[in-house]
């Protein structure tokens, strides 16, 4: 079983380095590759000094070009598992051993480390959202839920773990512009298995969220345009006929 | 083919002075002289300028026979000429410019991937490891892509 563990990095030079060593103190036997996207400072060195593997994007492409990078290394390289956790020092590996856990034990194909599940209300007192973030949370719960018919707490969770058909899927689609929320759907729709795992997350080490609230209102119906936009497309298994 | 010369033959209601028609053509003219010279220099590709040549025709065209804007506004049951004119030429636009819109997506999707396949190489070196996986690794992926595709 070869499982590689990358993490999109723009610009995290204070923290990605700890967020390596912390990885490959919990899950020696994977490969780290750190995604870096067009960072301007000096991640990709510390990320090389940290003993991690680092794919540079030439220009900063968003999240959601630097996650498909790394689903596109994985499958290209023949992982068997893979799971992603942001540079920021929000995600315990530990919580990631867990995810992966899921995948190697083909209990499904795509597995989401949730903040809110029910889970994971007891020990996450840790991390507490702001007003304008609660909000977006629950739209775009709800909507999903609609969407896909099943039950999402953490939309937004950028701690996944993924199998080859999730990394044959999200290599080839991957929305660039809302990487966590169509991605979700647009699984659901191919059939993969998707679960849920409450965990436990830590409030950011460093830097705060880019979110103001005309960003947050700007954020939200841009989501719901994309989630529309998603029930229109295809199924594999429409598209095969 | 005879509408045609009635139309250019009549000119009842469109309100276009001779001034006007000629510089109408003459800023068609060197509308197409502009785009033909922007092709010359390597500026523009030639599968873009198709429609502005077709452009270019259309105002050479109104400007020589006025009678075919009558026409288009009574096809379109249109009684003011000038309200048609606006109205097509706004649509055209319109399409246009959804057409770059498309262009442009279908581009920032291959400079993106462009970009991927760049930073995996970097790590290949950086792994040091030319050959990349073995070859049992290449033919399962090969067979997963083709899966994708059909």
């Amino acid at each position: 079983m070869r499982t590689l563990v990358f993490i999109p990095a723009w610009n995290e030079q204070a923290s990605v380095a700890s967020v390596i060593a912390d990885v490959r103190k919990r899950l020696p036997e994977a490969d780290v590759l750190v995604v870096d996207d067009g960072s301007t400072d000096a991640t990709a060195e510390r990320a090389r000094e940290a003993g991690a593997l680092v794919a540079s994007l030439p220009f900063n492409q968003g999240l959601g070009a630097a996650l498909q990078t790394g689903y596109l290394y994985a499958l290209r390289n023949g992982y068997d598992a893979c799971a992603h956790l942001d540079a920021d020092g929000q995600h315990p590996p530990e919580e990631v051993v867990r995810l992966l856990a899921e995948v190697e034990a083909d209990r499904a194909d795509l597995v989401i480390g949730s903040r809110y599940h029910s889970g994971a209300v007891a020990a996450s007192g840790d991390y507490k959202p702001t007003f304008s973030r609660r909000i977006g949370i629950s739209v775009f719960r709800f909507f999903l839920t609609l969407a896909t018919r099943q039950r999402f707490t953490d939309t937004t969770s950028g701690m996944r773990a993924a199998n080859r058909r999730v990394m044959s899927l999200f290599s080839q689609h991957y929305s660039p512009d809302f990487a966590e929320i169509e991605s979700l759907q647009l699984a659901v729709r191919q059939g993969l298995r998707v679960e849920e795992l409450p965990v436990r997350m830590l409030e950011r080490a460093g830097g705060s969220s880019f979110l103001t609230p005309v960003r947050s209102a700007f954020f939200i119906f841009k989501g719901l345009v994309v989630l529309l936009v998603g029930q229109f497309r295809p199924r594999q298994a429409e598209a095969k006929q | 083919m005879r509408a045609l010369v009635l139309a250019a033959a009549s000119e009842p209601q469109v309100h276009l002075t001779s001034q006007t028609r000629i510089v109408a053509a003459v800023i068609a003219v060197f509308f197409m002289l502009l785009i033909l010279d922007l092709i010359r220099r390597d500026r523009l590709q030639e599968r873009y300028s198709v429609i502005w040549f077709v452009a270019g025709l259309g105002m050479l065209a109104g400007a020589a026979f006025p009678g075919l804007l009558e026409l288009l506004a009574d096809a379109m049951g249109v009684r003011n000429t000038n309200v048609a004119l606006f109205s097509v030429v706004l649509l055209l636009l319109l399409g246009l410019a959804l057409n770059f819109s498309v262009i442009m997506s279908r581009q920032a999707a291959q400079i993106t991937r462009l970009a991927q396949e760049r930073a995996i190489e970097k790590v290949r070196q950086q792994a040091g490891e030319p050959n990349g996986n073995g070859s049992a690794g290449k033919e399962r992926l090969e067979a997963e892509e083709q899966g994708l595709e059909s």
